[in-house]
């Protein structure tokens, strides 16, 4: 029982129930989505109410205490890991305060989970199309914190393409609208820089989402391979067609197999190198015409089979085996690591090379399974964080996949966000002069860096650009 | 492996500028320099040397430009490869890229592709201290670092100069097709006639409204219609005709409509016209418009056009219009925000004091720019 004074004050705030300071209910939180990483909170507080959390957030800002925003833990950069600061939970702030079915928009709370979200536009006809795996658990705040992704993103574009505002509390306690909800915002675009902040710019309170029509039709196509370079090939030429899938998910030999040993199993060919699950929509004429001409690439790309689902459950069944891909690979071994890169397209086939390489070089199995029409690679490696040896091993294949990645002129993270995990591969992609700029729009929103403190960009970056002379 | 700092020849300008403290006028190609409020800026800082193409590999639909690379280049270079970059902002195809981001303008393709902010996938820029930064990449989807794209577009120049970018492209769709379609009088009908085009199964690329005079400055007979650019597959733009036929009759018109309504506020007039960008809810769009149309009809040579799932109505009217008009008819659209894009040096202290004079805005400007040489004035005086 550390902090009795804050303790008390942020039980009065939120009740004692909501606040949690022995270590035995804190280790529920010493952890997210990202294995192979423990930072113990200090405390962790669970505001009920969003003048709970202004509150929360005052009491902190007067006290001088960092915080550590957290929506549902399911992020995969250790973005969410409070190291002995205050872990603040918003996913008891679950309501979704309206829905304007007539300008398309929503307004919610900031522990709305995704599927809830969806769920509820449902009856509509209406959805919200960013829509990452995890989107039975994920929350609205931590979409927009991590600006996530997901397979529909290639047509629909990410959460900053569906964020019309957010109200948010500033570390200091101050209250800002970012965007404006009913149009435009002359000036800067405060919304788009918060989107992927990762936390480090403050707690949204609520945020106006966009929703999207639902597509009239809908049409979804597995294609095998029975080589990985063909499958990476059939990517870019579906890309160059011209025609936009609503999604293009690439699995590899190693995944598909893992998925048809589970519960999850989906009906894909078990001795396919690698499938493509494509997904089109739009209007009906146009989706099967788009479908044939898919189907003509993928068959004329070597292809060996080409099946269309006929009915939603066979359409579910194929979505299935992708969206469950990764709770299969927890058979495989106690830990999972679920990277995340990004590519130019046109270099699929060659990095895909590349990483089967790293894994066997360091006796690892590499699974494949990520958005391919992006370039957004996931290489996931099931290993025991526990085996110092192998963990060890993991994180050399890590540190080799993103530099194959950079050197082709691709990203570190393509949805997952920098965190923890990829602070120390940052400075692969932006120089220090940029690091820098990053960390001084940081302090505009929290000069004193309690938010969120010590991830995205390293620390030695905004003491350099601070030593730079002001004019040179 | 770690990125070593680079350089620009653009630094030097702003070293020497910081220096002798002569504040900066960034200019692209000048085309659209009489859009936005005066700046104190004196020296010009022209990126029109800094043209051409950095990188561009049509399989990765992405390309990187110098900032100072006009739109009519970028859509040249693209067209060869049945590509495009679907932004088709008001005023000339001359204008750069760089001026493009930096105002964030956009024009009917946002209906469909989005505005700057979504298209935009890296820039580099000089800062006003003389520091050249990047943000963004060169791939499609990337969250790496916090989001200097969507900060330095639409600043215009306030934050950094930008230097280079690298944007998203798509596939020309291979034979779009525009029709017009009439538009109901009243507010109530014009609503209806919105939703049954916008809740039916037609994904147009652009969907404008225009009013009769913009209608007879582009050819069109003079009535308010609304037109749409339709793409897609061919069984995909036959289906969505046949649809919208049956909403009400289409008349099918040349694509070279667009290019006129892009042109519309560069004709007619020596001094630029005053234009005004009404913004509200979508389904407010009606209303506005009518209430607007009301506002101008005495106007001679006023006329405006909306992007309706924007829920912009977008106002041209006479350089000469007295500011008591011009506030009249920005008071016209009730619960809108007026966004001015062009209106006389004098009116601006009138209209729009500042759009940068709250607290987050202010520290922004004083990181990137500390000694407030870029463009100063320009989004507002500096308080």
């Amino acid at each position: 029982m550390r902090d009795n004074k804050l303790g008390e004050k942020l039980e009065s705030i939120v009740g004692d129930r909501f606040v949690m300071q022995r270590e035995s209910d804190l280790l529920v939180y010493n952890s997210d989505g990202l294995p192979g990483y423990r930072r113990m909170p200090r405390l962790a507080v669970f505001p009920g109410t969003r003048d709970e959390t202004i509150a929360v957030v005052r009491a902190l800002a007067e006290d001088g205490t960092a915080y550590v925003p957290r929506g549902a833990g399911t992020g995969l950069s250790g973005g969410a890991l409070a190291d002995d600061v205050v872990l603040l939970g918003l996913q008891r702030l679950k309501r979704v305060i309206s829905i304007d079915r007539e300008n398309l928009r929503a307004v919610v709370e900031p522990g709305v989970v995704n599927l809830r979200l969806n769920r509820t536009v449902a009856p509509y006809g209406l959805l919200y199309a960013p829509d990452p795996s995890s989107e039975a658990a994920c929350t609205i705040g931590g979409n927009v914190a991590e600006n996530a992704g997901g397979p529909h993103c290639l047509k629909y574009g990410v959460t900053l393409n569906h964020v019309i505002s957010i109200n948010v509390i500033l570390p200091d306690g101050e209250i800002v609208t970012l965007g404006n909800p009913e149009g435009e915002t002359p000036g800067f675009d405060l919304r788009g820089a918060f989107i992927g902040s990762e936390g480090c710019f403050g707690v949204a309170l609520d945020v106006t989402v966009k929703l999207t029509r639902k597509p009239v039709a809908i049409r979804t196509m597995l294609a095998d391979f029975m080589s990985v370079d063909d499958a990476a090939h059939v990517t870019s030429s579906i890309v160059a067609s011209g025609i936009v899938p609503a999604a293009l998910e690439f699995m590899d030999g190693p995944t598909i197999q893992v998925v048809e040993s589970s519960v999850y199993a989906a009906g894909y060919p078990a001795d396919a190198a690698a499938v493509l699950l494509i997904e089109l929509d739009g209007i009906a004429e146009g989706v099967d015409a788009d479908r044939d001409t898919v189907r003509d690439i993928c068959l004329a790309g070597g292809a060996r089979n080409v099946i269309v689902a006929r009915n939603d459950a066979e359409r579910t069944r194929l979505w299935q085996g992708r969206k469950k891909a990764f709770g299969a690979m927890g058979r495989m071994a106690p830990h999972l690591v679920v990277q995340d890169a990004v590519i130019p397209r046109t270099r699929l086939a060659e990095v895909l090379r590349k990483i089967r390489d790293i894994g066997t070089e360091n006796r690892l199995t590499v699974c494949n399974v990520f958005h391919a029409g992006d370039g957004n690679l996931h290489p996931n490696i099931p290993y025991n964080a526990d085996d110092a040896d192998e963990a060890a091993r993991v994180h050399r294949a890590m540190g080799e996949i993103m530099r194959a990645c950079v050197a082709v002129g691709g990203s570190i993270t393509g949805e997952h966000g920098v965190g923890l995990d990829k602070l120390g591969y940052i400075d692969l992609i932006f120089s220090s002069e940029s690091l820098g700029a990053m960390c001084k729009l940081r302090e505009v929103f929290d000069p004193g860096h309690r938010s969120n403190p010590g991830k995205v960009v390293p620390i030695h970056a905004c003491q350099e650009w601070r030593a730079a002379p002001g004019a040179r | 492996m770690t990125v070593p700092d680079s350089s620009h020849p653009m630094q030097e300008l702003v070293n020497d500028a910081v220096a002798l403290g002569t504040p900066l006028r960034i200019a692209g190609r000048s085309h659209w320099s009489d859009a936005g409020r005066p700046t104190a800026g004196t020296r010009i800082a022209s990126l029109a040397a800094h043209e051409g193409v950095v990188d561009y590999v049509p399989g990765d639909l992405t390309i990187t430009v110098k900032a100072g690379t006009t739109l009519r280049q970028i859509e040249r270079v693209t067209r060869e490869n049945g590509q495009w970059f679907p932004l088709d902002p008001f005023g000339s195809p001359d204008g750069t890229i760089g001026a493009t981001i930096a105002t964030g303008s956009s024009g009917p393709l946002a209906h469909s592709f989005g505005k700057v902010r979504d298209l935009v996938l890296g820039i580099e820029f000089v800062t006003g201290d003389g520091r050249l930064v990047r943000g963004g990449g060169r791939v499609v989807k990337n969250v790496a670092g916090f989001d200097l794209v969507r900060l330095l577009t639409g600043s215009w120049g306030t934050l950094g100069i930008i230097t280079e970018a690298t944007l998203r492209l798509y596939s020309h769709p291979p034979k779009p097709v525009t029709v017009s379609m009439a538009l109901p009088e009243s507010s109530a009908a014009l609503a209806q006639r919105i939703a049954s085009v916008v809740e039916a199964p037609v994904t147009p690329l652009a969907l404008e409204l225009v009013d009769a005079r913009i209608a007879s400055r582009v050819g069109l007979p003079a009535n308010a219609a609304m037109i749409l650019e339709i793409g897609g597959n061919a069984a995909s733009v036959t289906a969505q005709l046949l649809t919208l036929s049956r909403l009400g009759g289409v008349t099918e018109l040349a694509p070279g409509l667009w290019q006129g309504l892009r042109g519309i506020e560069d004709s007619g007039h020596e001094e630029p016209p005053i234009v005004l960008r009404v913004s509200g809810l979508p389904a407010g769009v009606a209303a506005t418009w009518s209430a607007l149309a009301l506002s101008i009809a005495n106007v001679d040579g006023a006329a405006m056009h909306a992007t309706p799932s924007l829920g912009t109505v977008r106002c041209v009217l006479p350089p000469n219009t007295p500011v008591d008009e011009v506030r009249r008819i920005a008071d016209a659209a009730i619960g809108s925000t007026a966004i001015y894009e062009r209106l006389p040096s004098a009116m601006w202290a009138d209209f729009s004091p500042s759009v940068v004079s709250d607290r987050l805005s202010q520290r922004i400007m004083k990181a990137f720019d500390p000694h407030g040489i870029l463009n100063p004035g320009i989004l507002g005086p500096a308080t």
